[in-house]
């Protein structure tokens, strides 16, 4: 049965209206609070989805008076779980709860990575224009690993390769933007 | 397999995680470097928000999203392996399959502001604000609710209705300031937000001046606050009232009003004259203990906020701070307590009630006639802005009710103001004349917001072309930002709006807030969420 039917349909309008609202302000946020813990783009994207069903359903027990993040993200740790458990690579990744450790103390780094992430974009101007283009291609555009190697005339390794470059540069510049007297 | 790190080895494998290629044996390894290793845990979250930030903010490749922006309409695919659309693709995947699922029609997604637009439209044909809390729970001790009201959490509304306090403890604050503790089992029906009813039970209320005149009956008496500490003892046949601070009145059938001071009590049963007797704080123990508690976590959280502002001040791009601390009835000037950069003076303080802020020993400035205001003058251009505000507002009597707002309609400016729908607003002035943008949130100055502290800021970005609208530490609308940098303040109001008009403005022109604020800041640049939301939680009133 989906979630719609059980509510009568006067209600029901507003109510999606209200969910979406809360749920598109900390969609980003969910995002990457999964994708800590599962960081590959697709997968994190599908175990979203799913918490944003789980949330919609379980909507009538939300309490306004608190923020909505912190619960829709017990959610999407709960989802994150029962989708780790049937995938025996990404359970060896994060078992003997380094799932928790790792979703803790991210929270706890928040701030420095807003720090140094806020020069990103930046950063992103710096890149020579091949680099930008594959990474605007991977993340952006969202086009296949095959779709860009051909694209660059690489292999699908080396286009990886890159990628993982260009992420290191990335790194080094929003690093060398934070100023050590700010912090 | 084994990692060190830092190393080669390392660096490929938090790669290969990122692009799910990575293997049982490296996930293995990886697992067990990062359990032992706290430098090589806290470098993997750093990559791995840095690839999840490239993958969910489409604002990073801002041009590209400006020319794909004019609305791509859902079923135009690009075609790739996924089949999602180009824009924003991380999180429209997960908004298209939720949008359908919803039924709801799926264009108004993938317009940025299409959403609120929409939304908005619709609550305000619903008149905005829905909420008739007169009151909230503010704290519970083992209680037990009886009835079949669904289980109270703390920092729930509280509608008028009965609360039927079975046992334990519980602390109501009402909307006119008076708190009152509850003690089990106890019923209390909630009429306004300066009346009770209390045919049985217990309670111990504490009515600060503002809240004076609050009462409470039972089936015997009328018990009329001035400004006091009373407690009620009462059952079906008898009522017993006890003063520990100020002076209480109180009717009893036919009778007269009649007065009772601190230290007094007063037992009226039946038809009988009241008896006057001595006040017993024992009779009260464990609510006063309750209280006692409150009042000392209240002066924790004005120590912490005292501490954090301090902190705050040493910060250059503050380049004001208004704190409303030592303030004095003789005193016309608010002082800028920001310590780095001094290029702002202090403000003139223009009519305004001295008022309790957020915590007791806090103090703010309540705004109530058209007269009352903040007057300052900011210097300088910028190309971003933050400004962020504690405000208790009482009601949303104008059209526009300003926050922050430069005087006239100068390019360059802004107003920054909450609309009579509860709709927080921000207008930028662009460089010529008559050109402006409107930057509305949804309506979310609710009235159960109303009479109560709470954290308004926004963030004004020239570089990033945006407008964050937050509410208690959480953005409630985000806008891209038509008209550039840079921004100029100068003459401002708080509170009020200077229209430089004549001297019989429209009624639109007359914006003067009804409400307290006891702490305002201005920053020369955009603060980021996690900043905004560091702001409120070091300032929230509570725990």
């Amino acid at each position: 049965m989906s979630a719609d039917s059980k509510r009568p349909f006067d209600d029901s309008n507003a109510a999606q209206q209200r969910f979406l609202s809360l749920f598109l302000r900390s969609e980003r946020e969910i995002f990457r609070y999964v994708a800590a813990l599962i960081p590959n783009v697709t997968d994190a994207e599908d175990i979203v989805q799913q918490t944003a069903m789980a949330l919609w359903e379980r909507f009538d027990a939300y309490d306004p008076a608190q923020p909505f993040t912190p619960w829709a993200c017990r959610f999407a740790l709960n989802k994150a779980h029962q989708w780790i458990e049937r995938r025996q690579r990404w359970q060896t990744l994060l078992e003997y709860g380094l799932a928790e450790e790792l979703a803790q103390r991210r929270q706890e780094l928040q701030p420095e990575f807003e720090l140094r992430l806020k020069h990103l974009e930046g950063c992103l101007g710096k890149l020579p224009q091949g680099q930008r283009s594959l990474v605007e291609g991977y993340y952006y555009e969202r086009v296949g690993i095959e779709t860009l190697a051909e694209r660059s005339g690489r292999s699908a390794a080396a286009t990886y390769k890159m990628l993982q470059r260009i992420r290191h540069t990335l790194q080094l510049c929003v690093e060398g933007q934070i100023k050590p007297d700010v912090a | 397999m084994k990692l060190s790190f830092p190393s080669p080895e390392f660096d490929n494998a938090v790669a290969a995680v990122c692009h799910g290629s990575a293997n049982e044996a490296e996930m293995g390894a990886l697992n067990e470097l990062l359990r032992s290793s706290l430098s090589a845990r806290d470098e993997y979250l750093m990559r791995v928000e840095l690839h999840t930030r490239l993958a969910s903010e489409p604002d990073l490749f801002f041009q590209a999203a400006d020319a794909a922006a004019s609305c791509r309409l859902p079923g135009i695919s690009t075609g790739d392996r996924r089949n999602i659309l180009p824009l924003n693709p991380a999180v429209s995947a997960i908004r298209r399959k939720l949008v359908r699922a919803m039924a709801l029609a799926a264009c108004l997604m993938f317009i940025a502001g299409g959403v609120w637009t929409l939304w908005f439209k619709r609550s305000a044909a619903r008149n905005g604000a829905t909420s008739s809390a007169v009151a909230m729970l503010a704290r519970a001790v083992d209680a037990r609710w009886g009835g079949n009201s669904t289980p109270l959490r703390v920092g729930s509304a509280l509608e008028p209705g009965w609360l039927r306090l079975e046992a334990g403890l519980a602390q109501v604050v009402f909307y006119s300031g008076a708190r009152v503790v509850l003690e089990g089992p106890t019923e209390l029906q909630l009429i306004s937000p300066t009346e009770a009813v209390c045919p049985a039970g217990r309670l111990l209320a504490e009515v600060p001046q503002p809240a004076r005149g609050f009462h409470v009956k039972t089936a015997q008496i009328n018990v009329v606050d001035r400004g006091t500490a009373f407690g009620i003892d009462a059952t079906r046949g008898q009522t017993e009232v006890h003063v520990f601070k100020g002076e209480v009145e109180f009717f009893a059938g036919a009778l007269a009003k009649q007065s009772l001071g601190e230290g007094r009590a007063v037992v009226v049963q039946g038809s009988a004259p009241p008896r006057l007797m001595a006040a017993s704080r024992d009779a009260f123990a464990s609510m006063f203990e309750l209280q006692m508690r409150s009042l000392a976590s209240e002066a924790f959280r004005y120590e912490q906020w005292q501490f954090a502002s301090a902190r705050l001040n040493q910060d250059p791009s503050l380049i004001l701070h208004l704190d409303f601390e030592n303030l004095s009835e003789s005193d016309w000037t608010l002082r800028n307590a920001a310590e780095r950069n001094r290029s702002v003076q202090d403000a003139t303080i223009v009519g305004c009630q001295r008022a309790e802020g957020r915590w007791r020993e806090k103090q703010a400035l309540e705004f109530q006639s058209v007269n009352d205001r903040v007057r300052l003058a900011v210097p300088g251009d910028f190309q971003a802005l933050t400004l962020s505000a504690w405000v208790c507002v009482k009601g949303l009597d104008r059209q526009f009710n300003s926050l922050f707002m430069s005087d006239g309609f100068d390019p360059g400016t802004i107003h920054w103001l909450i609309r009579n729908d509860g709709v927080l607003g921000l207008t930028v002035f662009g460089p010529g004349l008559g050109k402006f943008q409107i930057l509305a949130s949804p309506p979310v100055i609710t009235l159960d917001k109303l009479g109560m502290w709470i954290h308004l800021a926004v963030v004004l970005d020239g570089k990033a072309r945006q407008v964050v609208q937050y509410v208690n530490g959480y953005p409630v609308a985000r806008h891209a930002l038509k008209l550039g940098p840079s921004f100029r303040l100068g003459p401002a109001e708080l509170g009020n709006w200077n229209a430089r008009g004549g001297p019989n403005p429209a009624p639109s022109l007359i914006r003067n807030l009804s409400g307290s604020l006891d702490e305002f800041e201005l920053f020369s640049r955009a603060l980021s969420d996690a900043e905004v939301h560091e702001l409120y939680a070091k300032g929230k009133p509570d725990v």
